[in-house]
């Protein structure tokens, strides 16, 4: 059973009992919420995702709520609860179903540890992927979706996870994060493209997320050999290019991109240097997404 | 700083050091310390020949394996700035005149 297949009726009674056993690549996340906005969320951008039957084991299981307090009816809050704990401080509740993504990521980033977990996007072509490391800002989010409106299949926006045996990168795809003048530019790239309702005044500016694509939802189970590793650089109206990067340089950097490279010690050392070794490698400044998605579409035919 | 010339290097035990080298470039985790490092040519080279040496080696002696080896030696003020860097990171150390 995919979330399309609930009615709103049936998908906010699961919201609200037992919890929403919704499955996002290897991680099952019990979902809690009473909130329209977050059943509003889940319907669009995880429509295509599976349901876990009622009692099926969860990674996670966590609850958007709002606080217990006045602020119920003043400038009302809402706080994300991971194991009936709150980690972290309310937010305007116009921003739940941010926070709820934002939590997700959290549970994944500081739970999920038999992976080495990048900050990165990442798509694929023909098995084959194009990590996107990269900060905040650095247009990677905005790469992303434009070359998954062109064809390449989503892995994750914001978490490439490397399996530890192999290297290779396991899907995570969820909603793609837009943020400000991402948010038009891609909305004028891709007209198809389904975003939710921006929100504003969020810690991260605007924000906006992009429904995974179906396709990509569907190969979630099926894991790409990591090919490209390209730390990409927004430069308003920069041609697009590449400039290789070496290898030893790569490493340090998709380290600094890890968030749990220390944990895994010598095999995070080790696996890192496997990707690598196998990887090109560059840094790449854009300015126009046609450009850069027409640039990596090249890479790929002659790979 | 500056470091008497007589001064005697030791890499850390070899098995202490997880090295990957591409094109030149070095890419060492430092198990005692748990951090990695990225080392130019000229520290890739310092650091294979401390590794190699069966003796704490000072800095011109660095020099001289260096130049036996073929490699670009770099300068004794180079050197000896690697040799420095490298007892800041752990990745080698001062040890006692023999």
């Amino acid at each position: 059973m995919i979330v399309d297949d609930l009615s709103r009726r049936e998908l906010a009674e699961r919201l609200s009992d037992g919890g929403l056993r919704l499955r996002t690549g290897p991680v099952v996340n019990r979902i809690q919420s009473r909130l329209p906005s977050v059943l509003d969320g889940i319907a669009l951008h995880y429509a295509d995702h599976v349901v876990e039957d009622r009692g099926a084991f969860a990674d996670f299981h966590v609850r958007i709520a709002p606080p217990t307090n006045a602020r119920r009816w003043i400038a009302p809050q809402v706080r994300f609860l991971f194991d009936g704990a709150s980690p972290f401080l309310p937010l305007p509740a116009n921003q739940a179903f941010a926070m709820l993504e934002w939590g997700l990521n959290w549970c994944v980033s500081s739970h999920c540890h038999q992976f080495l977990i990048v900050h990165s996007a990442s798509v694929a072509k023909a098995g084959q992927a194009l990590l996107l490391p990269g900060h905040p800002g650095s247009g990677k989010s905005t790469l992303c979706a434009g070359l998954v409106s062109r064809g390449w299949r989503l892995l994750s926006d914001e978490l490439t996870l490397l399996e530890l045996a192999t290297g290779r990168v396991v899907p995570l795809p969820r909603p793609i994060s837009l943020k400000n003048a991402s948010i038009d530019a891609v909305r004028r790239f891709a007209p198809e493209a389904r975003l939710s309702a921006v929100v504003h005044d969020t810690a991260k500016g605007s924000v906006a997320h992009m429904k995974p694509p179906t396709e990509s939802v569907h190969q979630a189970a099926d894991t790409a050999q990591a090919r490209w590793i390209v730390f990409p650089q927004y430069q308003s109206a920069a041609p697009a290019r590449l400039h290789p990067l070496s290898r030893a340089r790569t490493f340090i950097h998709l380290a600094d991109h890890a968030f749990n490279y220390d944990v895994h010690a010598r095999k995070g050392f080790e696996l890192l240097a496997q990707v690598v070794s196998d990887a090109d490698c560059f840094a790449f400044e854009y300015g126009v997404l046609r450009e850069a998605t027409a640039l990596f579409d090249h890479l790929a035919s002659r790979a | 700083m500056s470091l008497s010339p007589a001064l005697r290097w030791r890499s850390v035990p070899i098995e202490a050091l997880v090295l990957r080298e591409w094109d030149g470039e070095i890419v060492v985790r430092n198990e005692r310390s748990g951090s990695t490092h990225l080392l130019g040519p000229l520290a890739s080279q310092v650091l294979k020949v401390l590794a190699a040496a069966d003796r704490p080696l000072t800095s011109a002696e660095v020099e001289d394996r260096l130049a036996a080896t073929g490699s670009s030696p770099g300068t004794a003020v180079e050197v000896a700035a690697v040799l420095s860097e490298f007892g800041r990171l752990g990745l080698a150390e001062p040890a006692a005149a023999a």
